[in-house]
């Protein structure tokens, strides 16, 4: 096995090999982009109508639902809804404080079996349970870090409180947004995600980002489109106008 | 040198091939499938076309700066609590990733569809040091219960019928399956669902590695790299060291055009970007993750004939476009990689010899490079590479005495023109209307499947040559 000093002295060596290839520059690191996203949001803050729009068009176009609702008040009534219509009972959910909303009470309220996530740290056996939770849970809700438009993306950080099963174990997800989270391209999302890593406030201090775009899907046997082989089978959006009580960021 | 020979001769291999009429008809709707999104997917992507521009920009300039990219990749997932390897080799890359496993007293892995892995042949050595290797794709688990190899990097099982899947998982999983697509997809979910939970070990690839934040990226259509690289304690990805790029946004011009040239899709459903362990306050992911950089005739190539190769994204367009691939399909080509791509890949894992047969397995018709994201000149290097094998000597010897005979003719004027007219005498006793339907002795092979056109009564020369003297 070879050491790190090892391994890049083989591809130096072969850099040296022929100096007159490596004339080109390499490409340019992003400058300062948290400037550059404060700009880009003052933009987009007045765009986003039409930015909602284009979203939710490509969301549906890739299989997802789109809903709005006028108040954060409105959510419990929508899942409680979608989880009467597929007969689902078991529902998980982000902490209250990252989802930017309290759920476990009002889904109780209306007769679904509803767990919301810790947000701090908890043991390894706690842990565990908690997984087997999701895993037997019907239905996930969780926030929404960025929407992108252009492509009906989802794009969903891990952390305290948010944790990756629940977009990911039951077969359906609901995702809450908000006008804070919708950007119009890849190439804005990149910016922001450049600038979460340089310091600007990103949403959470998790391991792992997913940009989410449909449900789940597979055209392993013939080229037969399937939903839900092994993540959600169902994926929604629900759209609050006026807003998720979580704290801004970046 | 990573691979074994293959046994069987190309010849033998694409025969079997062309004879199997389910495979033809399988080859043929998939490929055309797979051809028609992505020509629907660039239709109406206005940006599409500078994009590929920009990817192939991108890759260019971060090779020039491999060390430098590499050095940064390795610090940031070191900085997040990574840890990195370096295997020249396969057998080295094997051995890491067995030893982490030892280490971690890991009996199950589960397994992303990864084409590294399958280069390094890692299953069968974690089968051998007593870890279960479970393949989570949808299309390399079929593929692995029937103890077969992927026939394509993007439907590894489009050679497989329903009915043939439905019977391989009744057999295999003692369970009754109907041979519908919903329902067999409801079994696989249902059985591996238990095996990610149980799993202590995930084992993924990687599509692309940003250096700037130490993050490795996956993406699938189907969740199961979510799976692999969130629930077991150890997770392993093992990447070529030529996927580093500089900064997510590159990387977002990366996605823009991968799946669009896969899979016809904007984006593919899930791309996830891991950057080391589970953090302070996260229920999930795991306690170690360990970043995998391999060479294995990588580093070589550098600064060698198959350079542009590194630029590849796996995203298989130049596979469905292949006049050869759509004909013989994956099996054929006989190595990890198949198509036009995989035929320099080879050459770079396992060396020119490798491929001497291979090396012909393309008519340089140039759809692939027309086809490819990242505009790999494919054609070029498989006619550099047939230079190189006819120049090593590897090449059959009677090909190689025509070729040397037809040299010497070409910068003969003369010769040439007699050759012509003795083969025009030579000729007539074979010609049937303005074709050669079979030509006798050993060269008889080359009119077995095919005509050959008959030298004309007049050759252009001779005919220019009358003008010429008309005009006059
Ligand atoms: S060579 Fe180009 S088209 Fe072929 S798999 Fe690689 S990136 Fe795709």
């Amino acid at each position: 096995m070879a050491t790190k000093a090892e391994f890049l002295g083989r591809i130096r060596a072969e850099m040296a090999r022929t100096p007159g290839l490596f004339t080109v520059a390499a490409a340019p690191w992003p400058a300062r982009p948290g400037e550059r996203l404060a700009l880009l949001r003052r933009e987009l803050a007045e765009r986003w109508p039409a930015t909602l729009e284009r979203f939710a068009r490509e969301l549906e176009r890739v299989g997802g639902v789109f809903h709005r609702v006028a108040s954060p008040g409105e959510v419990a009534g929508l899942v409680a809804d979608l989880a009467r219509a597929g007969a689902m009972e078991r529902v998980v959910a982000w902490a209250p404080g990252a989802l930017g909303l309290d759920l476990a009470g009002p889904l109780a309220a209306r007769g679904l079996s509803a767990v919301a996530m810790p947000e701090g740290d908890v043991a390894a056996s706690e842990r565990t349970r908690l997984r087997e939770v999701a895993a037997v849970a019907d239905l996930g809700v969780t926030g929404v870090d960025l929407a992108i438009a252009e492509t009906g993306t989802l794009v969903v950080v891990s952390g305290a409180g948010r944790p990756r099963s629940t977009s990911l174990l039951p077969p359906c997800h609901v995702a809450v947004l908000d006008r804070e989270a919708l950007v119009e391209s890849l190439e804005q999302a990149g910016l922001v995600l450049e600038a979460w890593h340089d310091g600007e406030a990103g949403p959470a201090g998790g391991a792992s980002i997913n940009f989410i775009t449909g449900p789940s899907r597979t055209a392993d046997i013939e080229l037969t489109l399937t939903r839900g082989v092994h993540g959600p089978k169902e994926l929604h959006a629900v759209f609050v106008e006026q807003g998720l009580a979580r704290p801004r960021h970046g | 040198m990573s691979e074994p020979e293959v046994a069987t001769p190309l010849r033998e291999r694409t025969g079997h091939a062309l004879r199997d009429p389910f495979l033809q008809q399988a080859l043929t709707i998939a490929t055309t499938r797979f051809i028609d999104l992505r020509r629907e997917a660039f239709g109406d992507f206005p940006d599409g076309e500078s994009l590929r521009d920009r990817a192939r920009a991108i890759k260019e300039a971060t090779l020039q700066r491999l060390d430098h990219h590499v050095e940064r990749l390795v610090a940031s997932v070191e900085s997040r609590g990574g840890h990195v390897h370096y295997a020249v080799t396969a057998e080295e890359a094997r051995a890491i990733v067995l030893d982490i496993a030892r280490r971690s007293g890991a009996r199950l892995a589960v397994k992303s569809k990864s084409m590294a892995t399958e280069e390094i042949h890692l299953n069968e050595a974690l089968a051998t040091a007593g870890v279960t290797p479970v393949e989570t794709d949808l299309g390399e688990y079929i593929i692995q219960l029937a103890h077969e190899r992927p026939s394509h990097i993007i439907a590894p099982a489009i050679h497989k019928t329903r009915g043939q899947v439905a019977e391989l998982f009744e057999r295999e999983l003692k369970r009754p399956a109907a041979p519908d697509p919903e329902a067999l997809t409801a079994i696989a979910r249902e059985e591996l669902r238990r095996r990610f939970l149980d799993a202590d070990l995930g084992i993924t690839g990687a599509n692309f590695a940003v250096a700037e934040t130490g993050t490795v990226v996956l993406v699938t259509n189907e969740g199961n790299g979510r799976m692999v690289t969130s629930l077991p304690r150890v997770h392993v990805a093992l990447m070529g060291v030529e996927k580093v790029i500089p900064s997510m946004s590159d990387l977002m011009v990366f996605l823009a055009v991968l799946a669009r040239s896969a899979t016809g899709q904007k984006l593919s459903v899930y791309t996830s970007l891991v950057s080391g362990p589970r953090r302070g306050g996260e229920l999930e992911g795991p306690e170690e993750f360990h970043l995998v950089l391999l060479d294995n005739g990588r580093i070589a190539q550098i600064a060698g004939s198959l350079r542009e190769a590194l630029a590849c994204l796996r995203c298989g367009a130049c596979l469905n476009v292949c006049p050869v691939y759509r004909q013989i399909g994956g099996h054929a080509y006989g190595y990890t990689y198949p198509g036009p791509i995989g035929i320099l890949l080879t050459a770079m894992l396992n060396g020119p010899r490798s491929v001497k047969d291979l090396a012909h397995a393309s008519s340089l018709c140039g759809a692939c490079a027309d086809a490819c994201p990242v505009r790999i000149d494919i054609p070029r290097m498989l006619i550099e590479l047939r230079r190189e094998v006819d120049e090593r000597r590897i090449a059959p010897r009677g090909e190689r005495a025509a070729f040397r005979a037809l040299a010497r003719l070409l910068v003969r004027p003369a010769w040439y023109r007699l050759t012509a007219r003795v083969a025009r005498v030579l000729q007539a006793p074979f010609v049937r209307g303005r074709t050669i339907r079979r030509v006798p002795f050993d060269l008889g092979e080359w009119t077995r499947t095919r005509d050959l056109p008959a030298v004309a009564p007049r050759t252009f020369q001779e005919r220019w040559a009358a003008l010429e003297r008309e005009g006059r």
